[in-house]
């Protein structure tokens, strides 16, 4: 009896949601792993024919979504690095005693506030403009020249863009955790003679495991699927160096009109993805247990 | 207490399929309401096109359209880079709009199933000879208007006798250069970086649409083609004496030779709205052939097309067919054509404006027939984006690249993409 | 010493908050020019501080109806997404079998699928709901709301499964044995101390939704129904962008995001006051 009734709370609690996410996003994705097997050129009105599995052996000879995945992961894991160490470093400064914390949590969180795509077209003027004007001023020509022509550069410059732009998100959810620290385990820690850093290591980051792993799975999948920046700051180019995988699907779909080779491109990235965040969630989760 | 509290918990939970179900009557009846008016009054239609610099004034003509004949255009808007996936989804969810925007080549290609056949209407009989859009001998598509590109120059600084072929051009760009100026300005963005330039050997092949398939089939190469060799010596000589237009932007294109840093730029009459906003250029500014293989025409087309869905009901083609009619034979139709969104007409009977000089250029060309084609119209879909221009910039970026080299990579990268 | 190394670090603080927000003044500064102005120089100050561009921006978009569609889109999305997110993740948490594993992961997973890949899909699910259940998904408010809804809910739920664990199950067992149902427990126990997360979750949910491009473009056609992200377009052609009317549109478009923002965090702030009183 009691089972069953915990049955309907459960379903009276979790369904309405189910239901929205069902419809909005597990049946289009099934429909999309469909379209996989299929060659089609995305327009509804022309034919759709069942190829079977000649998407997914086409896609591994696509030496340019080959080469895309590998771009995508170099960001991946440099963004994951600055975004996190900045955000918690943030978080950690806006939560002293410090008069300016404020304001600069305020600031530090501005990035955010606009959107995707205006944002690579700003930091296009400083990339172009500013740094060559500072380049000339300063005369650390090697440091600012225009980043975006050279392919490497480009891709710290998309690191960058996406690290000024979601360091402070990941700040405000750092500061959620670090706000459920217990003051008194710090002053008590503080009257040890414990100093900063190891009350950092003792004390702060510990208990913080659980906003890790939430952030780095956030950055995580932010980075894989990176689009807008890539778009409005450098396009992929030059030459296709920064070229990651969420543009080179869309340009598979909407530039070629390969329908079914773009969405088995996107199952084949889902499936990496999935593998090596949900790796890192379980890595981090086990953590937080043991603490 | 605890009753109420339950009782409004279990109603925020279901408080979406309530917004949904009682939504359901509000939106339904505007789709109703232009159906039941008979008489007159043609049914609501809508439009979605892809030029964004027009919008304002379209939406001002249907307003005037509304006052002269009572009936309906909404006009919806996307811009500009996003429009042709908009367009798509929403053909394929069923809620097109009637009229919409087209650009030839693979685009309508692929879109032709949406195509309703206008060649009985009254409007496109005008369309200058060539000029409409064509499928299985049927018209189905009109003109936006027409337009032109070739090398935009500075009269004070260029006389178009010393650009008539690869000797005196390299010597200009050279002369140019060792007077401190930039001789020709490409820019940054695909189409202005190698679409057009790379139009002009396409253009002068015999036949540059049979040229186009024998080389998607891989029978042809551009290397062992004449033209394109000559090209490739063009390139070498831009990528010599010029900044890298990598590092420029069609905005600072264009202001540069406003403010006489550069002396030509590959463009097309639509750069001139930009450059006024520069100051009046008068007739400071021409067009002039890029001087290719003894080339002595610019290149002219039509960028896009407007067509009917065919997919909506049969009174809403016949009200977009009422609309198009009006549009290209009323009197204030014309007029907005030619004076607000500053097209050089395509159909004859429209009388050109008042053009700005490098429209005039463009017109010029098209009365006389002295115009090439835009064969890039016909490129494979998607690879002047996302293959010919990363090749590009290899070339612009590679100082030890030559032209020789950029055309072998340029065949490679077209075999890819066509294949 | 101390406090004159403590007023350094102020004064740091506070000059990398600047620094860091610097690209935001290169977006307010050439709000204010014309073309000619940005070509000469994008970092200097404009040459006068008029508010045309404003003037024009704020006509073309027809500002005032666009926010307030913006504001009841985002608002109910937010609104409906925090209630139903919360329930499901403490429901998921406190449920300890497969079926509560296999729902959370799923939610998971699909945080990183690309939007794009779903979109096709999404409007041809919309368009069956529509011809066949009657139901006006597509070209409304609501059906974009429903759909905000769906993407948005699994970081939501992600985010609220992390913190409800740090929530004592003691204080829900407690109320049990008096008698609360599991609804009471929950909008009377637990929902309260999730009050951080929910304000995070709201604040990373406004800015999302508020700044959403590409769904609304999808699905709103309307100009009537225009988000503010939507009325931008006008600015924006296929090689070139009027900039001034665009910087002035955006700025006006992050406004209500800032004074919001702004807001919220002074909840959060009392927040820890509270906390640290008790």
């Amino acid at each position: 009896m009691s089972n069953r009734k915990d049955k309907a709370w459960f379903a009276l609690f979790t369904v309405p949601l189910l239901f929205i996410f069902t419809t909005v996003v597990i049946i289009p994705f099934i429909i999309g792993v469909v379209y996989s097997f299929v060659k089609w050129d995305g327009i509804p009105a022309n034919p759709k024919v069942f190829v079977g599995l000649d998407n997914y052996v086409q896609l591994f000879q696509d030496d340019r979504f080959l080469s895309s995945a590998w771009h995508t992961v170099q960001f991946t894991l440099l963004a994951l690095v600055c975004v996190n160490v900045l955000g918690l470093a943030f978080a950690l400064l806006v939560t002293t005693k410090l008069r300016s914390r404020n304001a600069a949590r305020t600031m530090f969180f501005m990035p955010n506030l606009i959107g995707g795509l205006i944002l690579g077209y700003i930091w296009q003027f400083i990339f172009t403009d500013a740094f060559g004007f500072l380049g000339e001023k300063t005369g650390f020509g090697s440091v600012f020249f225009n980043w975006l022509l050279h392919p490497q550069f480009a891709l710290y410059a998309i690191v960058a863009v996406f690290t000024w732009q979601l360091a402070g998100y990941t700040m405000i959810i750092y500061i959620a955790g670090i706000q459920g620290i217990p003051d008194e385990l710090m002053e008590a820690a503080k009257v040890d003679g414990a100093n900063l850093w190891q009350r950092l290591k003792g004390i702060v980051f510990p208990l913080l495991m659980p906003s890790f792993t939430i952030c780095l799975f956030l950055t995580l999948s932010g980075a894989f699927k990176i689009y807008d920046v890539n778009l409005s700051l450098t396009k992929g180019g030059p030459s296709n160096a920064t070229e990651m995988f969420a543009m080179n699907i869309f340009n598979e779909i909407f530039a070629y009109g390969n329908y079914g080779l773009g969405q088995a491109k996107a199952i084949i990235f889902f499936l990496i993805v999935a593998g090596l965040t949900l790796t890192q969630v379980i890595i981090t989760k086990r953590k937080e247990v043991q603490m | 207490m605890k009753r109420v509290k339950k009782v409004l918990s279990v109603l925020t939970a279901t408080a979406l399929i309530a917004t949904l179900a009682a939504c359901g009557g509000t939106s339904d009846k505007d789709s109703g309401s232009a159906s039941g008016s008979g008489g007159d009054k043609l049914k609501k239609i809508t439009l979605f096109q892809s030029k964004v610099e027009i919008t304002e004034p379209l939406e001002a003509l249907v307003k005037t359209y509304k006052e002269e004949t009572g009936n309906e255009v909404e006009v919806w808007g996307a811009a500009g880079d996003a429009y042709q996936q908009q367009l798509v989804a929403k053909l394929g969810s069923n809620q097109g709009p009637t009229i919409f925007s087209v650009a030839p080549g693979p685009e309508s290609e692929k879109l032709k199933s949406y195509f309703s056949d206008l060649s009985g209407e009254e409007f496109v009989k005008n369309i200058a000879p060539d000029m409409e859009l064509k499928v299985d001998d049927k018209t189905v598509g009109i003109p936006y208007g027409v337009e032109g590109f070739g090398l935009v120059y500075n009269k004070d600084l260029v006389d178009p006798a010393n650009v008539k072929d690869l000797d005196s051009f390299t010597k200009t760009l050279e002369q140019l250069k060792a007077d401190g100026k930039n001789g020709l300005s490409l820019s940054q963005e695909a189409y202005f970086l190698i679409a057009h330039i790379i139009n002009t050997p396409f253009a002068l092949q015999p036949d540059p649409l049979a040229y186009i398939d024998q080389l998607n089939k891989g029978e042809v190469k551009m290397a062992d083609t004449k033209e394109f060799q000559e090209w490739a010596k063009f390139m070498d000589a831009i990528k010599a004496n010029t900044k890298n237009p990598l590092e420029v932007k069609y905005d600072s294109q264009m202001g540069d030779f406003a403010t006489e840093k550069t002396a030509m730029v590959h463009q097309g009459n639509w750069s001139y709205s930009m450059l006024a906003d520069f100051g009046d250029f008068g007739s400071k500014v021409g067009m002039m052939p890029f001087p290719l293989a003894g080339n002595d025409k610019i290149a002219v087309g039509v960028a896009s097309y407007w067509v009917v869905n065919n997919q909506a009901d049969a009174d809403e083609v016949k009200a977009a067919n009422a609309f198009l009619n009006w549009l290209f034979t009323s009197d204030t139709g014309k007029k907005a054509i030619v004076d607000d969104f500053k097209f050089i007409p395509a159909l004859t009977n429209i009388e050109a404006g008042d053009l700005d000089p490098l429209s005039q250029a463009v017109h010029e060309a098209t009365t006389k027939g002295e115009t090439i084609t835009w064969a890039l119209n016909y490129f494979p879909s998607g690879i002047v984006t996302n293959d010919l221009a990363p090749a590009t910039q290899e070339f612009f970026m590679n100082p030890s690249m030559t032209g020789e080299q950029f055309l072998q990579k340029l065949d490679e990268v077209w075999a890819k993409a066509s294949k | 010493m101390k406090k004159s190394g403590k007023w350094l670090l102020d004064i740091l603080l506070f000059l990398a908050a600047l620094v860091f927000l610097s690209p935001v003044f290169i977006m307010l500064i050439n709000s204010f020019k014309t073309r000619a102005e940005l070509y000469e120089n994008a970092l200097a100050l404009p040459t006068s501080f008029s508010f045309e561009y404003y003037k024009s921006a704020m006509e073309k978009m027809n500002f005032f109806t666009a926010l307030g569609n913006s504001l009841y889109v985002t608002i109910i999305s937010v609104i409906i997404v925090i209630i139903l997110a919360s329930m499901t993740a403490w429901m998921l948490v406190r449920t300890d079998n497969k079926l509560s594993k296999v729902i959370f992961f799923t939610f998971v997973a699909t945080m990183l699928i690309p939007f794009q890949t779903l979109m096709m899909p999404l409007m041809q699910v919309m368009d069956w709901i529509r011809t066949n259940l009657h139901i006006p998904m597509l070209n409304t408010h609501e059906g974009l709301i429903y759909m905000n809804v769906g993407f948005t809910s699994s970081m939501a739920v992600f985010l609220y499964h992390g913190f409800i664990k740090s929530v004592p199950i003691a204080l829900e067992e407690a109320a049990t044995l008096d008698g609360c149902s599991k609804l009471g427990v929950f909008w009377r126990i637990v929902f309260p101390l999730l009050k951080n997360i929910s304000v995070t979750i709201a604040i990373l949910n406004v800015i999302a939704l508020w700044n959403d491009y590409l769904l609304p473009s999808l699905t709103l056609s309307d100009k009537g129904l225009r988000t503010i992200p939507l009325s931008t377009f006008y600015f924006f052609g296929e090689f070139t962008i009027v900039w001034n009317q665009a910087m002035a549109g955006l700025t006006l478009t992050i406004i209500p995001v800032v004074i919001f923002y702004i807001f919220a965090q002074k909840y959060i702030i009392k927040g820890i006051a509270a906390g640290a009183v008790k």
